[in-house]
């Protein structure tokens, strides 16, 4: 556990951080620097949500997810551990055993581009996930490809493997953990850059006149700006619970998928209200924009997430409370 | 807390047989009304109904949180109408608030015990979303006030024995300042109703007359020309105990759709999905409302901040409706059932959640105005 006043401090370090050093390689070594993987194994999931908030309000590109994987898999936290994360809108392992050669399907951080191996889940038949170690070379990752977001802290992996080069770090890895704190993490970034994305659009709304008068004062633009606020809101009082010890799992993967639904219908009534300067690179909206399409994406979408929660409520029997008061 | 509510869960285990009356098929509002008087009576003799009340209503103190998680419990077996359930808790701690001493002694442990119901008469022909613009008249006589002028939408003023009513005693036009609450008794000579069936075909609501109706002097609420007051007070305790009892009634249903849709065996991925939607709809509103419980248990003034918990529950209610149709197919339009009947009257009735206690427009209004911070509208 740590300090909630402590906890605010880092987070306003790692802010600090992430906007000195807004690249990848740099900031995550910043934040090593300023006690991130202390942070991680001293208070995983509050520590997390710190830091991806962080992530979403200045924009920065560094890979944490890599860590916050590291972490809930055993794995030792350092700036240069590379996991592979699951297909765009998947939880399943991105690895997949059959018979002696294994099929790798996934996204990888911007650290391929500087870590010397990758630790892959890979799914056997018994249900079991192990993890392997790579060389980095041996995934297919093309370099400088064109990507929706400029700074790419995500790519595509796809690779075939046999036995050769392939080194067990962990027979049996829990895998459910790993999903869980990364869609509790993950869901913290698209809260802030759902805030970002809002906050942009109403100070335009406000500043902008047609008619002769500031377009926050139409009622169509100020209903699209409130209902973007309800969904972060709705959003954020499931993610500040989505860190709290001993919680359900479905709790983090209600809150991943509502951030999602939050920062996708944020985006488009944003978008509307800034109208044609939101289309630009002039005006900033278009990072978030682009950074909330590809975070939505990871550990399941607003698209998948909703079905996935259907089925767990489905094969548990019922509609579990998840809180008391 | 949870201990609270673990001794509550035995005690329910334990007697749910007898606080349940006989009722064959779709129960009517008399049936619901009994039901729903026979269970707060049980609650209230055995202290379950007196936690989170005051001790000078009968209550046994404690905070506000208590009375939730008994309307939940209640809410979750089903055992009480949620509309007439959630009447008490938005009504009597506004009258304990603003009643004089005398007033709060006598009337509310009757309504604590299920003895009475009251209704809350807000809403009038010309003043819906504008509240503040009512016109229903009340003039000074001799020792009161003589009361002209009609109400509607007025939830179960045909059981009621009393009502909270806001009138005009400002001036035309003096909009929020001149408005003065009242406690009046449904019995008061001059006072009839016309029941209005709705879509669902029951008699949830009525239009009030009042004809030169006499209240007396000792029955305003607040003071003179302290109406609108009074009025916002219910905000907060509507959007704590009687919303978290909604949610509650929710969830139950929710949980009653999940097994339906398990036993039928098969459901597929769109099945799946509906029920993630509705799921996590539901949870937004939960999560959020927890906190608001917490915070108004602490003492904090609750504001426009819940309008948030509104839009929330509105969706959840409607979101969770939609998807009985949907994976139900066929029941609520063509089944006889007493279960097809509960589903069909309660999918029409959802579509009201988005319209009473302040529309989803005008949440979205004060969300831009007081949230947002967008300014006045011109």
């Amino acid at each position: 556990m740590i300090d909630a006043d402590d906890l605010a401090l880092l987070a306003v370090s790692f802010s600090a951080a992430m906007a000195q050093a807004p690249g990848a390689g740099a900031a995550d070594v910043a934040l090593h620097e300023l006690g991130w993987g202390e942070l991680l194994v001293a208070a995983p999931l509050q520590g997390a949500a710190a830091a991806f908030a962080a992530l979403g309000t200045t924009g920065s590109s560094a890979c944490l997810l890599d860590d916050v994987l590291a972490h809930a898999l055993g794995l030792a936290v350092t700036p240069d551990v590379c996991v592979v994360m699951p297909a765009p809108s998947r939880r399943e392992p991105p690895g997949v055993r059959v018979g002696s050669s294994i099929h790798v399907h996934g996204l990888v951080s911007a650290r391929i581009d500087t870590s010397a191996h990758v630790v892959v889940a890979v799914a056997d038949d018994g249900g079991e996930v192990e993890l392997l170690e790579i060389d980095a070379g041996m995934l297919g990752c093309g370099e400088g490809e064109r990507a929706l977001d400029p700074d790419r802290p995500y790519r595509r992996v796809a690779a075939d493997l046999g036995p050769d080069g392939v080194r067990v770090v962990s027979a049996a890895a829990e895998w459910d953990d790993a999903v869980r704190d990364a869609r509790a993490a993950l869901t913290h970034q698209l809260i802030a850059v759902s805030r970002v994305m809002l906050e942009l659009a109403r100070q335009h709304a406000v500043d902008r006149e047609q008619f002769g008068r500031a377009v926050a004062s139409f009622q169509a633009v100020r209903h699209k700006l409130a209902e973007a606020l309800v969904a972060i809101e709705g959003a954020e009082a499931v993610a500040r619970a989505s860190v709290e010890d001993d919680c359900d799992p479905l709790v983090a993967t209600v809150a991943k998928s509502l951030a999602g639904a939050a920062a996708r219908l944020t985006a488009t009534n944003a978008q509307q209200v800034l109208a044609g300067i939101g289309f630009t690179t002039d005006h900033p909206f278009h990072r978030s924009l682009k950074r909330m399409m590809v975070i939505d994406t990871l550990f399941g979408s607003a698209r998948t997430l909703p079905t996935e929660i259907g089925h767990t409520l489905l094969s548990r029997g019922g509609a579990p409370r998840l809180v008391e008061l | 807390m949870q201990g609270f509510r673990r001794e509550l869960i035995a005690w329910l285990d334990k007697h749910e047989a007898e606080l349940r009356l006989p009722i064959e098929g779709h129960p009517t509002l008399d049936e619901e009304l009994a039901q729903f008087r026979h269970v707060k009576s049980a609650l209230f003799d055995a202290d379950w109904g007196r936690y989170g009340w005051p001790s000078s209503v009968g209550g046994l103190d404690g905070s506000s949180m208590l009375r939730a998680i008994v309307g939940e419990e209640i809410a979750t077996r089903d055992l009480a109408e949620p509309g007439l359930w959630s009447m008490i808790e938005v009504l009597a701690p506004t009258v304990v608030a603003f009643g004089s001493p005398e007033l709060v002694a006598a009337m509310v442990p009757p309504l604590l015990r299920g003895d009475e119901t009251w209704c809350q008469g807000f809403s009038e022909p010309g003043s819906g979303s504008d509240l503040a613009s009512l016109s229903c008249r009340a003039t000074a006589v001799d020792g009161g006030w003589l009361i002209n002028g009609q109400k509607v939408w007025t939830s179960f003023a045909q059981l009621a024995q009393r009502c909270i009513l806001l009138t005009r005693t400002g001036e035309p036009g003096s909009a929020h300042r001149g408005i003065t609450a009242f406690f009046v008794d449904m019995d008061s000579p001059g006072l009839t109703y016309r029941p209005i069936e709705i879509q669902n075909g029951r008699l949830e609501f009525c239009e009030v007359f009042y004809d030169d109706v006499f209240v007396p002097a000792d029955r305003v609420l607040g003071g003179i020309g302290q109406g609108w007051q009074v009025a916002m007070d219910i905000l907060p305790y509507e959007r704590s105990t009687a919303f978290w009892h909604r949610g509650a009634f929710l969830h139950h249903r929710l949980d009653e759709l999940v097994e339906r849709v398990a036993d039928a065996g098969e459901p597929d991925a769109d099945d799946a999905h509906l029920l993630g939607q509705a799921f996590q709809t539901l949870m937004s509103f939960r999560f959020r409302s927890r906190s608001t419980q917490h915070r108004l248990a602490a003492g904090e003034p609750l504001g426009a901040e819940t309008s948030i918990d509104k839009i929330l529950i509105a969706a959840a209610d409607q979101t969770l409706y939609n998807a009985v149709r949907d994976l139900l197919p066929g029941v609520i339009e063509f089944d006889a059932d007493t279960e097809a009947g509960r589903w069909r009257w309660e999918y029409l009735y959802s579509k009201a959640a988005t319209i009473y206690g302040g529309t989803a427009e005008i949440q979205r209004n004060i969300v831009a105005r007081r949230l947002l911070d967008l300014g006045a509208e011109p």
